[in-house]
């Protein structure tokens, strides 16, 4: 008997270790997902997808009837709001062209927010809530990259965490981190911009940390939060939110503004992996 | 047959996991609560209190290789299902040999489960600082909710799945008599 309590404290000692291991393994930063890994996330990912195809069936029979109800309503807004728009494409359409001129001039052709979209469907969350993570159903083979941006119609979600050939996994903004800062603008319109870093979440406020740069900076509540570009990860231009509240940081040394997120995140389905385009010319060294 | 079915339904709770936010109402989905699915679990805890004999560990078994397929698919940091999966399972097929096997015991061992797992699941989490969540808010805002979601789902597969396992288990343990 004693021979077996002690085998069974051996096991679970190994399996502490063998914890302690993997736990170390996968909190260094590796780059690449291990062929096993990436196995079973297609594979299980294949599988969601299969599952997923009667529930969006029905849940989309409910949403078409609901729809249908208020297209008139919808329709006479669309035709007002056409007229706007027509002038609108006018004014873009010149604007670009005198871009593209002024950068001709300037010998620069790239521009750090030139990206080409990569379209993708959610497919499953992650059942554990401490992590804020999606699966999506596009990858390697697709050209997703890890860190590459993640947004929908409305803006960013979040960044490739890895990717497997035919999935991938994106961390939800909500989920960054101090590790995963972004570089972003605070455009104002008849104030000047000021620059800071979105540095994780408060899940109480429910909004992102945006740390800004100087203690001076005069940010009013309302001013719409875009990525800037600089840290070279992301693209300039990803809208992120919205100001909410403007504080003081604990030690008083800068200040610290509450950002809504600018994109619902628990009812997207579809999503764009952005790749910046940078991502061309890795190709071709391939 | 046993063989085959059990890693299917295994497998098949796992896909589910992933897919089930879509089913639940929004508003359960973007409050406060946090709300983990632990089916597997659930399902490993049926297997060692109904399939397994005394001296048999087939859901120890499976319970290292899903515990481990949950911490590749769903989180980024490995290891951590597979090691507190197993050591709960253990336990409870360690409990069940005291008690006798019916549906309040089934019922009670499950919620014990879910609560250990989930709470070691916490602090292995805290420990390794992937999580903030302070001892008390982590109790009201996702251990009590998850151990409610999880009984509840235990109600809905209880009638179906333990039939089925019992009869394996005759199947499996009686014509070859050993693992």
């Amino acid at each position: 008997m004693s021979f077996f309590r002690r085998t069974r404290l051996f096991i679970i000692l190994i399996g502490f270790i063998v914890l302690v291991g993997l736990i170390g393994f996968s909190l260094s930063d590796r780059s690449n997902l291990t062929v096993g890994e990436e196995f079973l996330k297609d594979t299980v990912g294949w599988l969601q997808g299969v599952v997923h195809r009667p529930a969006e069936f029905t849940s989309s029979i409910f949403s078409n009837i609901d729809e249908i109800k208020h297209t008139y309503e919808e329709n006479q807004l669309l035709k007002e709001r056409l007229a706007d728009h027509k002038s609108l494409l006018y004014e873009i359409q010149e604007l670009k062209q005198d871009n593209e001129e002024l950068r001709q001039i300037l010998d620069k052709t790239e521009s750090i927010s030139d990206y080409e979209p990569i379209q993708a469907s959610v497919r499953s969350q992650s059942p554990e809530p401490f992590f804020k993570e999606v699966t999506i159903n596009k990858g390697k083979q697709d050209g997703v990259k890890k860190n590459m941006a993640v947004i929908t119609g409305q803006g960013m979600v979040g960044k490739i965490q890895s990717a497997a050939e035919f999935s991938s996994t994106v961390q939800l903004l909500r989920g960054f981190d101090g590790s995963n800062r972004i570089s972003v603008t605070v455009s104002q319109e008849d104030k000047e911009d000021e620059s800071g870093f979105v540095i994780g979440y408060d899940e109480e406020k429910e909004a992102l940390m945006l740390k800004l740069n100087s203690y001076e900076s005069e940010v009013e509540e309302g001013a719409l939060v875009v990525s800037s570009g600089m840290g070279g990860v992301f693209i300039r231009g990803l809208e992120i939110g919205i100001v909410e509240e403007v504080t003081p940081d604990k030690y008083g040394l800068t200040q610290m503004a509450y950002v809504t997120p600018a994109a619902d995140v628990d009812n997207m389905d579809h999503v764009i992996v952005v790749n910046a385009a940078d991502g061309n010319q890795q190709e071709e060294e391939e | 047959m046993a063989k085959f079915y059990l890693p299917f339904f295994l497998l098949l709770l796992l896909v589910l996991e992933g897919v089930a936010v879509d089913f639940l109402p929004n508003s359960l989905v973007t409050g406060r609560w946090m709300i983990a699915a632990h089916w597997v679990l659930l399902y490993l805890v049926l297997i060692s209190i109904f399939y397994d004999l005394e001296n048999t560990y087939v859901s120890v078994l499976y319970a290292i290789v899903f515990g481990l397929m949950i911490d590749i698919v769903y989180t980024s940091v490995l290891g951590v299902y597979m090691f507190i999966y197993p050591l709960v399972v253990y336990g409870i097929h360690g409990l069940k040999k005291l008690l006798h096997t019916n549906f309040l015991v089934a019922l009670v061992l499950s919620a014990l489960a879910v609560a250990l797992a989930d709470t070691g699941i916490y602090i292995v989490y805290s420990f390794i600082g992937l999580t903030e969540l302070p001892w008390q808010d982590y109790f009201y805002i996702r251990l009590i909710p998850t151990l409610l979601a999880n009984v509840l789902f235990l109600l809905l597969i209880y009638p179906l799945t333990k039939p089925k396992l019992v009869k394996w288990s005759t199947e499996r343990f009686n014509t070859s008599g050993k693992l």
